[in-house]
């Protein structure tokens, strides 16, 4: 067993620092190469030495006959999530600190200690609390199909039936390691984070201020206009807070577990208010309601940060690695235990695709060389 | 997308197919210097392994394993007898090329070279002009000057160039 599994992680963030043009430290650690060979690789890379050779293969054309030779044995593979890994390039650092040796691979770290890796890639997944107290399971390959209702397990759909109005709600759960897209039957759209819940009419009546209820957890709201409903204005509930509308983008952070809630508005006006404040918000500035001391405090923030978990990526700027082990516990669905970490006060910036899986992940944060250590067991994370 | 076992179809397989072979097919012809027999070769893999039906866990693995099997296929030719028959054979070379240090320094090259490429060919084309230079050790002013641009719209370009290369290179540093 060589370094051949290297080759990828390594050229994917070389790659990165290069474009950045930023150091790259991991081939610094590459004891494998000695300084000539490493400024050499280096000149090469950046000179796009090998690139007109490159661009002389024609994949498509080969492919054919490729194909030709392969076909008639057309046994079935099992490939592990190749798909995720061919469409989407996902780069993750990965600290390479070996003693080149002919024979052997002489790790210079600690490796890590998985017992039995029970932690899963979340997906799209939810419970849907009907007026009556019934619950149904919404996950990939259920359908189900109401007179209103139209959901395919992966996202819901409510028909506007002016018809349906009456006092009933229904409830989204959405559990740990879930997601789930809900269109109202106003028109709103609605992304639902993993543990998070959302209670809303099953149709609003006509010109009546709209109204649901975050319950708990994080939202995506992107709000039909009050013009397409007679002026009817839009609010979002919360044990804390109200946010009112009138047709805009905006993401609401109101965790059970968590002494702040965040509303940053992406695009439009809102009006945040609690028992005896209100703010307006422009776009691009989140107020952060302290639960603790009851005061409402705003700022300007990078909205790309807050918004995008709903793309599938998680964007972290400026954040320490316990609250970047908190958002990626719910979605992983896994407790995490911390045993050991070096100056938890330090700031990170990175960038992680939702469909990575942890460990993919944890060799990134592992690399970071902030953590000696961690150890996985069943749906436990421990970072030692 | 979950993890799990995933049936590999022909649609799947060529995917990984036009993912690597362009990079498999330099990779071997630094071994031989001629660029069909790099083809041939590296093509002759791709199809044993589909007969051979070897799996793979993940993205790293497979690439791995691919650079591996065209290093072992090419090194295996330059000491057949059929090549040292028709080729000057030199001794020399052929160590240098049986190193770790040859094979992984021009499989990360290679491979950087091509997830650079990919990278920039995402780019808006001003921004990718921009991001190629700035790859080849140009300062912005030497952008500038050379895509007659102002400063800032060089810095704008880069802005607009690392936020959307952004996903496609993660990570994560200390800020």
């Amino acid at each position: 067993m060589g370094h051949s599994n290297k080759i990828k992680p390594l050229s994917k963030t070389l790659a990165a620092s290069i474009i950045k043009n930023e150091i790259p430290g991991d081939l610094e650690k590459l004891e494998i190469f000695d300084e000539k060979i490493k400024g050499q690789m280096l000149t090469d890379i950046k000179a796009s030495e090998r690139l007109k050779l490159l661009k002389e293969i024609d994949a498509e054309k080969d492919w054919k006959t490729v194909k030709e030779k392969i076909q008639g044995s057309r046994n079935p593979y099992r490939f592990w999530a190749y798909g995720v890994a061919a469409s989407v390039v996902l780069l993750v650092s990965i600290s390479i600190a070996f003693v080149f040796n002919n024979i052997n691979e002489t790790p210079s770290f600690e490796a890590p200690i998985i017992v039995n890796n029970n932690i899963e890639v979340g997906t799209n997944k939810a419970t849907l609390t009907l007026e009556d107290g019934s619950a149904v399971t919404l996950e990939k390959g259920t359908d189900y199909q109401t007179a209103n209702i139209t959901s395919n397990g992966e996202e819901i759909i409510y028909r506007n039936n002016q018809k349906a109005v009456t006092n009933n709600y229904n409830t989204l759960t959405i559990p740990r390691g879930g997601q789930f897209y809900i269109l109202l039957s106003d028109g709103t759209k609605v992304w639902l984070n993993s543990e998070s819940q959302l209670k809303y009419p099953v149709a609003f009546k006509d010109g009546e201020t709209r109204q649901v209820e975050l319950v708990y957890g994080e939202a995506y709201f992107d709000v039909s206009p009050s013009t397409d409903h007679k002026g009817a204005k839009f609010k979002v509930l919360n044990q804390s807070q109200e946010v009112e509308v009138l047709g805009t983008e905006f993401n609401i952070k109101a965790y059970k577990d968590e002494a702040n809630v965040y509303t940053t508005l992406v695009e439009g006006k809102v009006a945040v208010s609690t028992a005896d404040k209100n703010q307006i918000l422009v776009p691009n500035q989140q107020s952060n309601l302290n639960l603790e001391t009851h005061t409402i405090s705003l700022a300007m923030v990078d909205v790309y940060n807050e918004t995008t978990w709903k793309d599938g990526i998680f964007s972290f700027e400026n954040k320490s690695l316990k609250d970047i082990l908190k958002v990626l516990s719910r979605w992983y669905d896994m407790d995490v235990v911390i045993e050991n970490m070096v100056q938890t006060e330090e700031r990170f910036i990175g960038t992680f695709n939702k469909s990575n899986s942890i460990e993919d992940i944890l060799i990134a944060i592992k690399s970071t060389n902030f953590i000696n250590n961690y150890e996985i067991n069943d749906k436990t994370l421990t970072i030692k | 997308m979950r993890g799990g076992d995933h049936e590999f179809t022909l649609e799947s397989y060529k995917k990984l197919f036009e993912s690597l072979y362009p990079q498999l097919c330099v990779f071997a012809y630094k071994y031989l210097n001629d660029l069909e027999i790099s083809k041939d070769f590296v093509q002759e893999v791709f199809v044993k392994v589909w007969e051979d039906k070897i799996t793979f866990q993940n993205e790293n693995h497979a690439t791995g394993f691919f650079y591996k099997a065209v290093k072992n296929k090419c090194l295996n030719y330059l000491k057949s007898k059929q090549y040292k028959a028709t080729e000057r054979y030199e001794l020399a070379n052929i160590e240098a090329y049986e190193t770790e240090e040859f094979y992984m320094s021009e499989a990360v090259v290679i491979e950087t070279t091509a997830v650079i490429n990919k990278a920039i060919s995402q780019l808006p084309e001003k921004a990718a002009q921009v991001i190629r230079l700035s790859i080849e050790d140009y300062t912005n002013n030497q952008i500038a000057e050379e895509l007659s641009i102002s400063v800032n719209t060089v810095k704008d370009h880069k802005k607009v160039a690392y936020r959307k290369l952004r996903d496609f290179l993660s990570f994560l540093t200390v800020k």
